[in-house]
């Protein structure tokens, strides 16, 4: 089964504010090689204390279980847990910058809430969205990959219902 | 007061009185402050890479005395902490408590690229437990008591500090103070269970109570928890027969009536047979590490498996787990030695059937033994070793180097006396037995130490006799030379058509190098000269080199092949 095809997961991992933290965590992710797609940071709510997303594709239940408490045994992590996908919102943004007909996006406007953020001659426009992964990969899809200039997405954070 | 005294009054408190060091540039400073002191009893090896080995031998064997210690070793900048890589990665594979304190570029011009300095946080980050670089002389004190707490807390292990030179010799201001009494680090992230849930505990009693052919492991966790005696109590109470990791051996006397032996790629037959056809198995402190295991898919088919280990990583990391118990091995005993459910079953054919394995080979084995020489007429190791094992009565410390000798070393002694067997197990180091029998001997004093390395593995860190030398060690050395890296010869003898790539080995006069350092030597090539060769070493008071001229063709074994099963494994060299 090719990587894109296993399932998607989401670990939820909070983590000391500390230089280094992330250098060891990426090590160990590179090291034991998980099919890792997307790594977020952000400050949580408690003071020196950093909120890390984190999402794979695995199948083996047995190996998500794995990668949980390798990352706890980490001083740095304070916890970590997986996130189950109907129980929660994983949601990312995605800056893209493309050519497009005025029509054209009229009519994705009307599908997708976007933001224009740009709209520069030669009909080049620069957007805004944000969702889940699925819904901007739809919104990609459908202005089709001919038309990109530039892509910025960010990457998956979330949180339980 | 200036951050050197900081350090060293932070070690003092922490009990430490042995430091491996050499200095440099970027450490000069503490060895000052050391100097001055006088505090410390401080050892310096001739090369970085001894003064880790000899603080995780110090680590090791005062482990089981009245007054542990932690061996702590430093190194200057640059090439110094460098060359400490190896054995902090070594003490990590083998979860020995160690701290090493390195010396570093002035903050102003770290990543610069400064005359000797090197990104040690870096390099040491997956190779240690923690890694710690002070920036402000305040935060010293706090960063050496985190560190001991670190490397002696749950799942023991290496720790790195690397110390500025400017922020050792700065000083604190007078509104500074530390308590050490008061002290408790604030790690949120680190936590152990050091007791076991007495539902799972009684849970894995009942699977016991009810198990036909059950078989313990004893493991390096054992050892760590002083818990030898409660295991073997354990075993007897429950009349289970024990296999033991290689870092396992010596926590309850290997021949012991129970006792099966090292398990794994050169295990006994009795062990590894059992553990085939066992239907539980019962893990104290042991990591299923590969070579214990052999392949994965074919390990224990028929066994339930319960673990008991303080790493909760490695509970259902490599071999699922029926009954995981994610406590310190002494407390889960201490619960199941007193749980009123726990029989004792005679269980008759188990027992039967794991004599009938053991006695497959005996004959074999022991006419090998008594023979003494192989076809060339050269010594045989394993008879070397069951000769020292009989003189000293299987008392005695052991301090392997890694090769075919070590596992022989495994084999052939007859452990007696808890904690007395050290070697580099994950890692295995070549090189590790010369500076690690210093730093047992440190702890132990009082108890015969024997270094026993291979021609090539004595060669790798020779350079220690000079402090062997120097400090009057008194560690019995043994060489046992074959002229080859014997177990990759093993290897190529049977699966690389007998190309022997890389493992001829030349010596230097070894009679040469012990006059130069000092020691008396032997050399010992006749079957007729090995017990008068070790006693008089025994008798000798002092270091004592022994060079035994032995047999390139002798194979260990059995052996399971390197990604083999249990069902792969070689018992003989006729039988096929």
């Amino acid at each position: 089964m090719t990587v894109k095809k296993m399932k998607r997961r989401a670990i939820l991992a909070f983590v000391q504010d500390k230089p280094g933290t992330l250098n060891k965590i990426s090590m160990m992710i590179r090291r034991k090689m998980y099919n890792v797609d997307t790594l977020t940071v952000c400050k949580a709510k408690a003071a020196g204390v950093s909120r890390m997303t984190i999402t794979l594709r695995e199948d083996d239940e047995a190996k998500v279980l794995q990668v949980i408490r390798q990352l706890e045994k980490f001083t740095e992590v304070i916890r970590a847990k997986e996130l189950d996908r109907e129980q929660s919102y994983w949601r990312e943004v995605a800056i893209i910058k493309f050519e497009l007909e005025k029509k054209t996006l009229e009519k994705l406007q009307k599908k997708y809430q976007i933001e224009i953020l740009d709209a520069q001659p030669h009909d080049i426009y620069i957007v805004q969205i944000a969702g889940p992964t699925e819904r901007i990969d739809s919104f990609l899809k459908d202005v089709g990959s001919e038309h990109f200039i530039e892509i910025a997405r960010t990457g998956v954070t979330a949180m339980d219902k | 007061m200036k951050g050197t005294e900081l350090v060293l009054r932070a070690l003092h408190a922490k009990g430490v009185k042995y430091i491996f060091g050499y200095t440099g540039g970027a450490i000069m400073p503490i060895f000052d402050e050391m100097e001055k002191q006088k505090l410390f009893t401080f050892v310096m090896p001739r090369h970085e890479q001894g003064a880790t080995f000899m603080a995780q031998g110090l680590s090791r064997a005062s482990l089981s005395t009245d007054t542990p210690q932690i061996g702590v070793c430093m190194a200057t900048s640059g090439p110094g902490a460098m060359n400490l890589v190896t054995g902090i990665a070594d003490a990590h594979m083998d979860s020995v408590p160690m701290v090493s304190i390195t010396g570093q570029v002035a903050t102003g011009v770290i990543a610069t690229d400064a005359f000797q300095e090197s990104d040690v946080v870096g390099v040491m980050m997956p190779i240690c437990k923690q890694t710690y670089m002070p920036l402000t002389t305040e935060e010293i004190e706090k960063t050496v008591h985190e560190a001991f707490y670190v490397a002696t807390t749950g799942r023991f292990g290496p720790v790195v500090i690397d110390l500025p030179k400017d922020v050792q010799i700065q000083s604190v201001d007078e509104n500074y103070s530390f308590n050490p009494k008061t002290f408790r680090p604030k790690l949120p992230g680190f936590y152990y269970h050091p007791s076991p849930e007495r539902e799972v505990v009684h849970q894995a009693i009942e699977m016991m109570n009810r198990s036909e052919r059950p078989v313990m492991f004893c493991g390096h966790g054992v050892i760590s928890s002083n818990a030898g005696a409660m295991l073997q109590e354990f075993a007897e109470k429950t009349n289970i027969p024990v296999a033991f990791t290689l870092h396992g051996l010596s926590a309850m006397p290997v021949d012991h009536p129970l006792s099966l032996g090292m398990m794994g790629m050169h295990g006994t037959v009795e062990a590894n047979r059992a553990i085939m056809n066992a239907d539980l198995i019962i893990s104290f402190g042991m990591r299923f590490d590969d070579r214990v295991t052999g392949k994965l898919n074919e390990y224990a088919k028929n066994a339930d498996v319960i673990h008991v280990e303080i790493d909760p990583s490695e509970l259902d990391k490599n071999v699922a787990t029926t009954v995981p118990i994610n406590a310190d091995v002494a407390r889960t005993l201490h619960v199941m030695l007193h749980d009123p459910e726990l029989v004792s079953k005679p269980r008759r054919r188990w027992l039967k059937e794991i004599e009938t394995n053991r006695q497959e080979t005996v004959a074999e084995v022991e006419a090998e033994v008594a023979a003494g020489v192989g076809d060339g007429g050269k010594l045989l190791m394993k008879t070397i070793i069951r000769r020292l094992s009989d003189i000293t009565e299987g008392k005695d410390i052991i301090v392997p180097d890694v090769g075919q000798h070590q596992m022989m070393s495994a084999r052939y002694y007859n452990f007696q006396t808890n904690n007395s067997w050290f070697t580099s197990g994950g890692a295995g180091t070549m090189g590790c037995s010369l500076p690690m029998a210093i730093g047992a001997k440190l702890a132990r004093p009082d108890e015969r130490v024997w270094s026993i390395s291979g021609d090539g593995g004595f060669q790798m860190n020779i350079q220690e006799l000079c402090t062997i030398m120097e400090h009057d060690t008194d560690v019995k050395i043994m060489i046992l030379n074959n002229g080859y890296l014997g177990m990759v010869r093993q290897w190529q003898t049977l699966f690389f058509d007998g190309r022997y790539a890389g493992t001829p080995m030349i010596s230097p006069n070894y009679e040469f190098i012990a006059k130069a350092y000092s020691l008396p030597y032997q050399k010992v090539t006749e079957l007729d000269q090995v017990d008068a060769a070790i006693r008089t070493a025994i008798d000798h008071n002092g270091a004592y080199i022994l060079e035994f001229v032995c047999d390139p063709s002798e194979v260990i074994l059995p052996m399971i092949p390197s990604g083999g099963g249990f069902g792969d494994m070689i018992v003989s060299r006729h039988k096929s």
